[in-house]
């Protein structure tokens, strides 16, 4: 009789309008999903609409172990950050935001000052699928006392020797060990984006931070790619990570590049080569002098794991150069090796003549900003004559002449499309 | 990454379609897209190359600077060391000084070179502050300189990617021309072989229903022409079945009447069989109760029958042990029947004796009153008649018995001592014919043999009196007591003993002959072949005398061999005496003994069986022994007594 009335009362009035009762249920859900998070018992297409509706800003604690939805946890990054590529999150938008979310808390924590619960209290919401964490910045703590401003001329290495009262990093033992599917950790300790209020003591890796990282790497057994890049990593926090990282069980990338490490610590790290499963060793842009580089010849020369070498922007001159050739006439993994800006020269280029006549797995070398001069390159040529592995041959900037770079350009070229036809036809009696 | 996933895409594009002409399309721009990504790369990175070159000249510069700068700093120090000492060693100087014009002059010295001093201090600083500040300028501009260099590598690769894209466009563009092209042509080819396919089958289609046309208006014709037959024929064939039917009618009418007649007959049937079917009913009771009292009877009947059985049975028993008791009775009664025979024998003998000594005695009586009529009253010379009754004695039969063996083997001595008796031999000759084959010196030979080597079977005692005896005689009873003892008695017996030798020899030889004569031949042949048609020869007089001897089984392979082995045969009858020897007599014997006995035991019976006597003759002996006077004799002896009353 309602109806009746209400039909005769007012003639637009339809019963279409009217939501469903489930539907005004599921409105309900998703305004009190806070305190009462119902998901698992709704039927597949309500799970759906529920969580189509839900907010981005629901609390963490509620929807990390609860809500495994892409489409939500898409919409939680989207909403918040710009660009977003999942390819490098492991193609799970849920990881990509738990990864990043993670990495902003550990860039703007201030040791001393912020709370270190705000990391302790994300770890059991975000341990299952945290895989890997890129930190590109680590604040130091905040120095009430009055700074000295330092205008003297002496370098950076005399500068450690002063204001170090607390300026050690946030720990990251706690929160790395207890993530237990963490592969990749790239670190770099510094300052980004400080502007004019740059001072030197922003970008000081001290050696308690190195004390506390080392240890926790130890303990990370699943870890597989380890960068610590651009934090003045000496030879002495070399030795002690190196120490820490002998035999470590999954390690396959170690990159220490843009770094202070001389000969102790290349010698260090050429006895890590033969105590882990090393495959990819990145080097560049360090002080490495030829002891460093025979000593990582040596370790060469054993190796059977190591296929990646980066000795960029080093200073391993002939000597080292040299030592590394002949360590590769005996090796028979390593697959590339970058030489380049390492001030090699004729003696060297006669040395990796021999190697490419000899060596039938390197595929890939770098001698770009050397002086190998036009001999050299004639050298090289003749070398590189009966090799058929070579497929990458980097010469630029090295003197050896025009002419000799492009005969090398189409050997290196031919070895290429040869490589490419033998690929193809393996695997090509598979797909069809 | 964009065009690694194109260039897998052209490569798997490639691999499928490797026969087509597009393959060669998308190989050009694979190539050509790799040059391109090769030197944009190599353009993108030059920038980095020529930062690395920068980096490492300024490290160089910066090596060499702080090398001078170091260095400076020491000479510096030095002289500044140097300077200072000099100062202070003046101070020590002043000390001394007294005099205050002196002292001011020196202070003031020494005031004006610390001035010096510092101010090379300052100078230095100064010139390191202006160092410091052209670097920090220096890093402003290598600052300005990356980013530059930053800008320039982003534009270069936005522009790299800009490039490539619309190379790959391109080539995409290309590459699906070419795809399109190709398959233009394959659609323009598929299309004009079935416009040709559909042209010919509408020619074809046209042809056909040409074809039908012709054969529809064909068969109409046929139609017409058919239904106008049928007409006529339907016609007719009206006529003729309404014909057909006044025809059943009318015998449809007579069917009826007769239908209805034979229906009255059948009531009538119907009727008496069910009277015959009450009778049978009462019948079949009677029957019935007949076949129950009928299996009452059987059922007597077969426990009587079983009864029976059983008696029977036991009859059956008493029987058979009446029978068998009659049997021995029977052996009983023919044992003594034999025995009768031979007493009957034995007084018939008698009887016949006496009754021929009695017909004797009147014929002799006879016979003498002949004599005397003819010599005493006729005087005429009288002769004995003579007639083969005359001098038998006892019953006919008797000479059907058979020689005793040692008669014969006295006979066959005696052919081989008295050689002289020509008569008597003749006569031996006649009756030892039976010996077949076996010539009387063979057998002679033998029955010597025998009495030789058998002497054990003879008694010691006798063996000593016959030593008085000659050798004739004393071999004869040698002989007479062997035999006795080997149970030898009738001429039979001693044929086949002497038969046995022959043939135990016969097969002894011949095997010995063969295996001699095999050796024999095979030396013969291998030495003299010319010898051959001699021994043959000499083999074949024996020859026709082959009779039934054991080895007639031998295979003739030719007509030589086949002779050669006759003649062991022939042999044998000529010279075989020679061939027994001394110690084969045992054997021989032995032998004979243990097949004699069996051979003697199966026809003891029937020679008893034999021995009924023949008496066909008796009465014509008889007879004979009555008419002993001749008719002639007593119609003379009439006419003599006619005469002598006459007279």
């Amino acid at each position: 009789s309602y109806y009746i009335y209400r039909v005769i009362e007012d003639p637009e009035w339809s019963l279409a309008t009217v939501p469903h009762l489930t539907e005004l249920c599921l409105q309900h859900i998703i305004h009190n999903f806070e305190k009462n998070p119902i998901l698992d018992h709704l039927l597949p297409e309500h799970q759906r609409k529920v969580l189509d509706r839900l907010s981005t800003d629901l609390p963490l604690a509620v929807t990390a172990n609860l809500i495994s939805d892409e489409d939500y946890w898409k919409r939680c990054c989207t909403e918040r950050w710009q660009a977003c590529d999942i390819s490098n999150y492991g193609d799970s938008w849920k990881q990509m935001f738990f990864e990043r979310h993670l990495e902003n808390i550990l860039r703007c924590f201030i040791p001393n000052t912020t709370d270190p619960n705000q990391v302790l209290e994300l770890i059991p919401l975000c341990k299952d699928y945290v895989r890997k964490l890129e930190v590109d910045q680590f604040l130091p703590p905040v120095q009430m006392d009055q700074k000295e401003e330092r205008d003297d001329l002496s370098n950076t290495g005399s500068d450690f020797g002063f204001g170090e009262v607390s300026i050690h990093h946030y720990d990251l033992g706690v929160l790395i060990t207890a993530l237990p599917h963490l592969e990749e950790l790239h670190l770099t300790y510094g300052v980004k984006d400080c502007g004019m209020n740059f001072e030197w003591n922003l970008f000081n890796f001290t050696h308690q931070d190195c004390c506390n990282l080392a240890v926790a790497v130890k303990m990370c057994h699943n870890l597989k790619v380890f960068k610590l890049t651009r934090s003045k990593v000496d030879d002495d926090k070399t030795r002690l990570l190196v120490r820490n990282l002998l035999d470590h069980p999954c390690l396959v990338e170690l990159n220490l590049s843009h770094n202070l490490i001389r000969d102790k610590g290349a010698q260090a790290v050429g006895k890590l080569i033969n105590h882990s499963r090393l495959q990819t060793l990145d080097l560049c842009n360090n002080q490495i002098r030829h002891l460093g580089a025979q000593a990582l010849a040596r370790a060469l020369a054993e190796n059977s794991t190591l296929t990646s070498l980066n000795l960029r922007l080093n200073c391993v001159e002939d000597k080292g150069g040299e030592a590394i050739g002949r360590a590769l006439l005996t090796n028979t993994t390593l697959k590339s090796i970058h030489l380049g800006s390492n001030n090699l020269s004729e003696p060297t280029a006669m040395l990796f003549s021999q190697v490419l006549a000899q060596n039938t797995s390197l595929t890939s070398i770098n001698f770009s900003c050397n002086h190998l001069g036009l001999d050299g390159g004639k050298q090289l040529l003749e070398g590189l004559a009966d090799n058929k592995a070579l497929t990458e041959f980097n010469l630029r900037l090295a003197e050896v002449g025009q002419e000799t770079e492009y005969l090398i350009h189409q050997i290196v070229w031919a070895n290429r499309e040869a490589a490419r036809l033998g690929s193809l036809q393996h695997p090509s009696a598979k797909p069809i | 990454r964009e065009a690694l996933g194109e260039d897998v895409e052209l490569k798997v594009a490639q691999v499928e379609e490797e026969q087509r002409r597009s393959h060669k399309q998308i190989e050009e721009s694979r190539q050509r897209l790799a040059k391109l990504l090769f030197d944009g790369t190599q353009m993108v990175t030059n920038i980095q190359v020529a930062a690395d070159l920068r980096e490492m000249q300024r490290r160089a510069e910066e090596a060499e600077l702080k090398l001078q700068r170091v260095e400076k700093l020491e000479n510096e120090a030095k002289s500044s060391t140097y300077k200072f000492e000099e100062i202070t060693s003046k101070w020590a100087l002043a000390k001394e000084m007294t005099i205050p014009q002196e002292l001011w002059q020196l202070l003031n010295q020494q005031q004006q070179q610390c001035a010096l001093l510092l101010e090379e201090k300052n100078k230095l600083i100064s010139e390191l502050q202006q160092e410091l500040k052209n670097k920090d300028e220096q890093y402003v501009w290598a600052i300005k300189k990356q980013s530059d260099d930053i800008h320039l590598l982003l534009e270069r690769m936005e522009e790299q990617i800009r490039l490539m894209l619309k190379n790959y466009r391109h080539e995409l563009l290309q590459i699906e021309k070419a795809f399109e092209l190709e398959r233009r042509e394959l659609l323009d080819n598929n299309r004009r072989k079935w416009e040709e396919a559909i042209q010919a089958h509408n020619a074809q289609e046209l042809e056909y229903l040409h074809a039908r046309m012709r054969k529809v208006e064909e068969f109409e014709k046929q139609l017409n022409q058919l239904r106008v037959q049928d007409e006529e024929e339907y016609n007719s064939m009206k006529i003729q079945l309404e014909n057909d039917v006044q025809n059943l009618e009318r015998q449809l009418q007579q069917m009826k009447a007769v239908y209805q007649l034979n229906q009255e007959k059948l009531e009538y049937n119907l009727q008496v069989l069910r009277k015959q079917d009450e009778e049978n009913t009462i019948i079949r009771s009677q029957q019935k109760r007949k076949l129950n009292r009928l299996h009452s009877l059987l059922n007597n009947l077969r426990t009587k029958l079983a009864n029976q059985e059983k008696q029977f049975r036991e009859e059956n028993h008493s029987l058979a042990a009446d029978c068998e008791r009659i049997t021995g009775q029977c052996k009983e009664v023919q044992r003594r029947m034999r025995h009768f025979a031979i007493s009957d024998a034995e007084k018939f003998t008698e009887v016949w004796l006496m009754n021929e000594e009695e017909a004797k005695g009147l014929m002799r009586k006879a016979l003498d009153a002949d004599r005397v009529i003819h010599t005493q009253q006729l005087g005429l010379p009288w002769e004995k008649p003579r007639y083969w009754f005359l001098n038998n004695t006892g019953p006919l039969g008797h000479y059907k018995v058979k020689r005793m063996a040692t008669k014969l083997a006295a006979e066959v001595l005696t052919v081989g001592s008295g050689e002289g008796g020509k008569e008597n031999t003749a006569k031996v000759e006649g009756r030892v014919t039976p010996l077949r084959n076996i010539s009387k010196k063979t057998a002679k030979r033998i029955l010597e043999l025998i009495s030789d080597e058998s002497g054990f079977l003879i008694e010691s005692k006798l063996l000593r009196s016959l030593q008085a005896l000659g050798r004739h005689e004393r071999t004869l009873m040698k002989l007479d007591s062997i035999f006795a003892a080997l149970e030898i008695d009738s001429e039979d017996d001693l044929y086949q003993l002497v038969d046995f030798f022959l043939k135990y020899k016969a097969q002894e030889m011949a095997v010995s002959q063969r295996r001699w004569l095999l050796g024999r031949r095979r030396w013969w042949k291998a030495h003299c072949p010319a010898c051959w048609p001699s021994l043959q020869s000499q083999g074949s007089p024996g020859a026709e005398d082959v009779t039934d001897l054991a080895e007639d089984r031998e295979d003739g392979g030719s007509g030589a061999q086949r002779n050669k082995l006759k003649s062991p045969r022939s042999l044998l009858g000529s010279l075989p005496s020679v061939y027994f020897h001394a110690d084969d007599v045992l054997k021989i014997l032995k032998a004979f003994v243990r097949g004699f006995d069996k051979l003697r035991e199966k026809d003891r019976s029937a020679k008893e069986v034999l021995q009924v006597r023949d008496s066909s003759k008796d009465e014509e002996y008889w007879k004979a022994l009555a008419h002993v006077i001749p008719k002639p004799t007593l119609k003379l002896w009439d006419a003599l007594a006619v005469a002598l009353e006459e007279y």
